[in-house]
């Protein structure tokens, strides 16, 4: 039955046009991103060498595939968020607000398993968006500049990476990357639970983001007690990738606390439903 | 006879400078002669760089020089050097008239004795400043050099030899550069998940190690190889 009603939930996401901006946006972005590498790549790379190259000359290509992928990951990752909540907050806010929720829960299926066909079929649909971004960045990125070591800079310095050596970072920081999405699909959808307007949890899902982002930034002693926790802080974690020493405690950590977020999150959302006084 | 006493108290006084003035042009004149030798070369390469802010792994490369200042490295992936290299060297004395070469003094490297003699460019406007030259003179070998230039400060290059030490190429060539002037750009490296920052106080000079192998001297290369 749960199988049943996702299928259901996703038939519904595809057939809202709203689904389908997500994929447009990530297309065009790419598309600008790679034109604009095209032209001027090259001066955007050396605004990050230029420091370096007074003393030392870096021979080969450095405006490779694997270069324009990461910048165009590292650009967009933190745009995707609102194009996931764009759809995800919708799921139920939408359906309470034009009574469809009412018909869905005389079905012989319990409340819980309707929102939990929710959360899956939101997170199927955020595996689309990251899939997405990830044949548009990596694949179109190789094909356009070619193959090639990848430069890294991260605040220890710059990491140049074997490019025989960068495949399976890039697996595994697609994979925390959607981790870190199916967070904010999950908190979409549990803000979702609380409102009978697509609006609200939209905005909220973006404006706790943003308050986060702006937290964890921040160089305030005060909040670097709760900054490790904040899943925003986490939302960055694919980076650790592209480290050498790979910081594997790092990782299992950040993917500790993203799963957490979405555990508790989806515990507040099922109670909420199951306790929801469903009227309209 | 006090005119006579002059011109000898003088000469006395005038004499090291003169023999050392051609000493250091002897010198110079020889190593110079050592690398006319070579018209052209390839050899691979192996370039290990311990630079502090950059963290790369070994690469294997192959280098391409031919007379006077043809050069290129061939990687197959991003490989690092120091920008005052290979060719400068060379490039400064392929002609006598771009330097003054004086000899400055004598030290005890490894209980041998070199000659450290002092390159002054003639153009004073240039980037290069001085080039000072640590060399062996019953091999007629450079064991060492230093070149300060303006854009990139000093770069330190100790030379070892091996097989091809009768025509002066070496076999391990280890820079040494000054990295002070090194910053991460802030803005463009900001990790938001990065919690712990690290303080540890970064090391004021890098080395370039590269170590040669499989020289192929003057075979002819064609200069299509020189064009990117």
């Amino acid at each position: 039955m749960l199988l049943a009603s996702t299928y259901n939930e996703f038939i519904k996401i595809t057939a809202k046009p709203r689904s389908y901006l997500g994929l447009a946006a990530i297309t065009i972005l790419v598309g600008v991103i790679l034109f604009a590498l095209k032209v001027d790549g090259l001066s955007m790379i050396s605004f990050v060498t230029t420091s370096f190259e007074q003393t030392l000359t870096f021979q080969g290509n450095l405006l490779n595939g694997n270069l324009v992928a990461f910048i165009i990951l590292q650009m967009l990752i933190i745009h995707i968020p609102l194009l996931v909540a764009l759809v995800t907050g919708d799921l139920v806010s939408g359906e309470a607000a034009s009574g469809a929720i009412r018909i869905l829960l005389t079905k012989p299926i319990s409340r819980t398993q309707v929102l939990l066909s929710k959360f899956i079929a939101g997170g199927v649909y955020t595996l689309c968006m990251i899939i997405w971004l990830g044949l548009m960045s990596v694949l179109i990125g190789r094909v356009l500049f070619g193959q090639g070591d990848l430069m890294v800079l991260n605040s220890d310095g710059l990491v140049i990476l074997k490019e025989n050596d960068i495949s399976w970072r890039y697996l595994g920081g697609f994979a925390v990357a959607y981790l870190a999405l199916l967070t904010v699909s999950t908190l979409s959808i549990c803000l979702s639970c609380f409102t009978e307007n697509s609006i609200g949890p939209i905005v909220t899902t973006m404006a706790i983001i943003i308050l986060f982002t702006i937290i964890g930034t921040l160089d305030v002693r005060f909040f670097d007690q709760i900054r490790p926790y904040l899943f925003t802080t986490h939302m960055a974690a694919w980076r650790s990738y592209f480290e050498v020493p790979l910081p594997t405690a790092q990782i299992i950590k950040s993917i500790l606390i993203l799963l957490g977020h979405q555990v508790v999150l989806i515990s507040i959302a099922i109670f909420k439903f199951n306790t929801k006084d469903i009227t309209s | 006879m006090i005119l006579s006493a002059i011109r000898f108290l003088l000469l006395l006084f005038f004499l090291p400078f003169c023999t050392l003035a051609q000493d250091a042009s002897t010198l110079v004149a020889k190593l110079s002669a050592k690398m006319n030798m070579v018209k052209d070369y390839s050899v691979q390469v192996r370039i290990q760089s311990q630079i502090p802010l950059i963290n790369i792994f070994p690469v294997n490369a192959t280098v391409y020089y031919k007379q006077v200042d043809k050069f290129r490295i061939i990687a197959k992936g991003i490989a690092i050097l120091p920008k005052q290299g290979f060719t400068d060297l060379a490039q400064l004395l392929s002609k006598k008239e771009r330097y003054s070469a004086i000899l400055t003094k004598t030290e005890q490297v490894n209980d041998v004795p070199l000659q450290v003699v002092n390159l002054l460019p003639t153009d004073e406007t240039g980037d290069l400043i001085l080039v000072k030259l640590w060399i062996d003179s019953t091999t007629d070998l450079i064991i060492k050099s230093q070149t300060t230039t303006r854009s990139s400060g000093t770069i330190t290059a100790n030379y070892q030899y091996g097989k091809q030490q009768a025509i002066g190429l070496p076999d391990v060539l280890v820079y040494t550069l000054d990295v002070k002037k090194f910053k991460i750009p802030k803005g463009l490296a900001t990790d938001i998940n990065r919690t712990n920052i690290s303080t540890k106080v970064q090391p004021k000079t890098g080395k370039i190690i590269l170590t040669f192998t499989n020289y192929q001297i003057n075979k002819g290369i064609d200069d299509k190889i020189f064009k990117n």
